[in-house]
């Protein structure tokens, strides 16, 4: 039975109202000793971390309550895969539970393949799947092993959509890379010269890259990368992915100004220029 | 037992059972109640908001205008949502023109066909949606600036944004709500546009180019080639495009009584295929992002156990359709592997887009370019009574020739010039469409 003077005294979140617990809202840390389950020396880490995405403006719009009721683990593809599930991560986040969070940021939080089929799903309308993305994001900023681990084997995509503005290059599709796509993967990567050739628009003729985007921009993409601060996470995880970045971007953005500067003069002769600047 | 002792007992028994309804504020508990089951990012709300920050001049809109020629169908909830039809700006997706290219070259293909008016451009970029829901390398004002960039190109030249990938199509609902109910996102993210020299612009709606051809889809099967019917379509409906901010994603009581996503179900259905339905059909396709790459055991698993499988074993279908480029991907990549097991499925995999061309006539080879798919596409095309030989045999000439040099490649629409593969130019529009 619920205890009658505790539910006569909600607490000011509204997100509380929870017939399943005696205690409503999250535990204080006498009864729950969160901290003692976490290594001495990983304890101002993790709750730093569990602050500051509890700060995220995103946080509270996310989570909305919970009813414990299982439906997003219910449909989840990756719960069905790995010892993982959205459930325990929206109770962990509604108890304040930061050993608990620590833990699923270090272990379980890449499982997620991002289907959103939780975020549909839920009757309270938590943002399941968003809240996962901001344990992520707060995982690459704060730079923790799992992160690295993730982004170590992702580094030329990142490098290639950072600097070219598009996320795929056709070849990376090499048969030992790929050995599980079969016998088409060979043909493939065998005829990749002569098969971009074959499509009928220009832009996509390339083997490096997806589509053929302009100069400018490449140049485009990197400024918002950089003056969004994403690159400060990246120097914390990859230094040398970064200063590979800075350094083709100011070289671009050099040869862009350069540009520019001849056509507004009226200088620029098209004929000059060669045919693609990524060979420049 | 009188009707007063009754009444008693019931009195009692509700005291028992909540003996905390005398003191709780009731109020407040509808109050919680309604916040929990409501959304801040309902669409109404989302709209209402958009204009209110057009007339304060904090943001643009790009408006839909009739020359566009939209056509007006139901959302989620019954919102109308308006998909322009034609002046439309290809925002490609950067997995579908690297790995599966006949996806876009069959939209365009259609288009010239359907007489539809469009600019294709190297001034985008990728949504970096992919990067980001794999990694978590990045941050909200960057996913901001991203979309909005894109947004700008299209809006300067005038034609609509149409969005070719099911991930940026979710990605950038959800972006665009975030821009338009935070004012700090907002803050941060100005002074980036303008060093750009671009302001804050947001399209009046974000379109699939699959919304765009269930809308288009019986007038383009009026152009159809080859009869379908005997052909049974199990359909997947990609997670992003109706799972991620689900509210605008369209429906029509025709498809499955308004209980699926309107495309691309409906498309098939237009073109005169029959559906089958399966158990998993509002399953992921497995793609998962960073799992196709790296974490492909549960990428092929999944996709051939939960995806493949019960599409053959109990809709028996011909071929699996689906809309978007991880789907198409993973689908497609992750039956040949299940020979390890002795799982033999080889279950064709093509986009709507692919379908709806190769069903109108187009070349399955120049056009839906099939040679980057690993399935029997090939099987499916027999079926339907396509020539798959005499286009085969004419295809590898082509390779030939062009290996060779004896032959120049063809195309779809005029190439770029040359500065635009360098400038964003404000000339371009007029360059690409001569006097139009
Ligand atoms: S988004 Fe992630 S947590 Fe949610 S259902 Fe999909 S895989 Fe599971
Ligand atoms: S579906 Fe929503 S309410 Fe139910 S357990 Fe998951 S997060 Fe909680």
């Amino acid at each position: 039975m619920v205890n009658k003077a505790l539910l006569s005294t909600l607490p000011d979140d509204p997100r509380y109202l929870d017939a399943s617990y005696n205690v409503q809202g999250p535990l204080p840390e006498e009864d729950r000793n969160l901290l003692s389950n976490l290594k001495p020396e990983e304890r101002e880490l993790a709750k730093q971390f569990w602050e500051a995405v509890k700060s995220d403006f995103r946080f509270n719009e996310y989570l909305r309550g919970c009813l414990n009721c299982g439906v997003c683990t219910s449909g989840c593809p990756a719960a069905k895969f790995y010892d993982f599930g959205p459930r325990e991560m929206i109770q962990y986040m509604m108890r304040n539970e930061v050993d608990k969070i620590w833990e699923f940021v270090n272990k379980k939080v890449w499982a997620c393949v991002q289907c959103y089929t939780c975020s549909m799903r839920c009757p309270f309308n938590n943002e399941i799947a968003g809240l996962i993305m901001l344990l992520r994001e707060y995982a690459v900023k704060f730079a923790l092993p799992s992160a690295k681990e993730v982004l170590a084997p992702y580094r030329r995509v990142l490098l290639t959509v950072i600097t070219m503005g598009n996320q795929v290059t056709p070849d990376m599709i090499q048969p030992d890379a790929f050995p599980d796509w079969g016998p088409q993967a060979v043909e493939e990567s065998k005829n990749m010269d002569v098969y971009r050739k074959a499509i009928p628009v220009d832009l996509l003729q390339r083997t490096d890259i997806g589509w053929h985007s302009s100069l400018q921009t490449a140049v485009e993409i990197m400024t918002i990368f950089i003056e969004s601060g994403v690159l400060d996470s990246i120097k914390k995880i990859d230094k040398d992915l970064y200063d590979m970045i800075m350094d083709i971007y100011e070289e671009r953005k050099q040869t862009l100004e350069e540009i520019k500067e001849k056509w507004k003069k009226g200088e620029l002769k098209e004929e000059d220029l060669p045919d693609s600047w990524l060979e420049l | 037992m009188s009707v007063q002792s009754v009444e008693k007992k019931l009195e009692e028994e509700i005291k028992s059972e909540f003996p905390y309804a005398d003191n709780v504020d009731w109020n407040e508990v509808y109050q919680r109640i309604i916040y929990r089951y409501s959304t801040p990012h309902g669409l109404q709300h989302v709209k209402e908001e958009l204009y209110k920050l057009e007339d304060e001049g904090e943001i643009i809109v790009h408006h839909i205008k009739p020359e566009n020629n939209p056509v007006e169908v139901q959302t989620l909830n019954g919102f109308p949502k308006k998909i322009p039809t034609t002046k439309l700006w290809h925002h490609k997706s950067c997995g579908q023109c690297g790995h599966i290219p006949g996806y876009p070259t069959s939209v365009f293909w259609m288009m010239n066909k359907l007489e539809v008016d469009y600019l294709d451009e190297p001034h985008q970029t990728s949504c970096t949606g992919w990067n980001y829901h794999a990694s978590g390398a990045s941050n909200p004002v960057a996913l901001a600036g991203v979309f909005v960039r894109n947004m700008w190109r299209a809006y300067e030249t005038g034609y609509y944004p149409l969005i070719h990938c099911g991930t940026s199509f979710g990605h950038y609902k959800e972006v665009r709500n975030m821009i338009i109910l935070h004012k700090e996102i907002r803050e941060k993210l100005r002074p980036i546009m303008r060093k750009l020299g671009m302001d804050i612009v947001i399209p009046e709606e974000i379109v699939h180019y699959s919304e765009w051809l269930f809308v288009m889809s019986k007038k383009a099967a009026q152009q159809k080639k080859y009869d379908l019917s005997n052909i049974k379509a199990a359909v997947h409906t990609p997670c992003h495009v109706y799972k991620l901010v689900p509210e605008d994603t369209i429906y029509d009581p025709a498809v499955y009584q308004g209980r699926r996503p309107a495309a691309p179900t409906g498309t098939v259905m237009n073109f005169g295929a029959k559906i089958v339905d399966y158990s998993t059909w509002w399953d992921c396709c497995g793609f998962g992002f960073r799992h196709i790459l790296t974490e492909r055991e549960f990428s092929r698993s999944f996709a051939l156990f939960k995806k493949v499988i019960p599409a053959v074993e109990e809709g028996h279908a011909d071929v699996f359709v689906t809309s978007d480029t991880g789907c198409v991907t993973t689908l497609d990549k992750s039956q040949w592997v299940g020979k390890a097991h002795g799982l033999n499925y080889n279950l064709p995999v093509l986009s709507d887009a692919q379908f709806a061309a190769i069903a109108m006539g187009a070349d399955p080879y120049l056009i839906a370019q099939i040679h980057w798919h690993a399935t029997d596409v090939e099987g499916f095309l027999r079926k339907i009574g396509v020539p798959v030989d005499d286009y085969k045999e004419k295809f590898l000439q082509y390779l030939q020739d062009l290996r060779e040099g004896k032959a120049e490649p063809q195309y779809l629409y005029p190439k770029h010039r040359k500065i635009d593969f360098y400038l964003a130019l404000p000339d371009r529009v007029k360059w690409y469409k001569g006097n139009k």
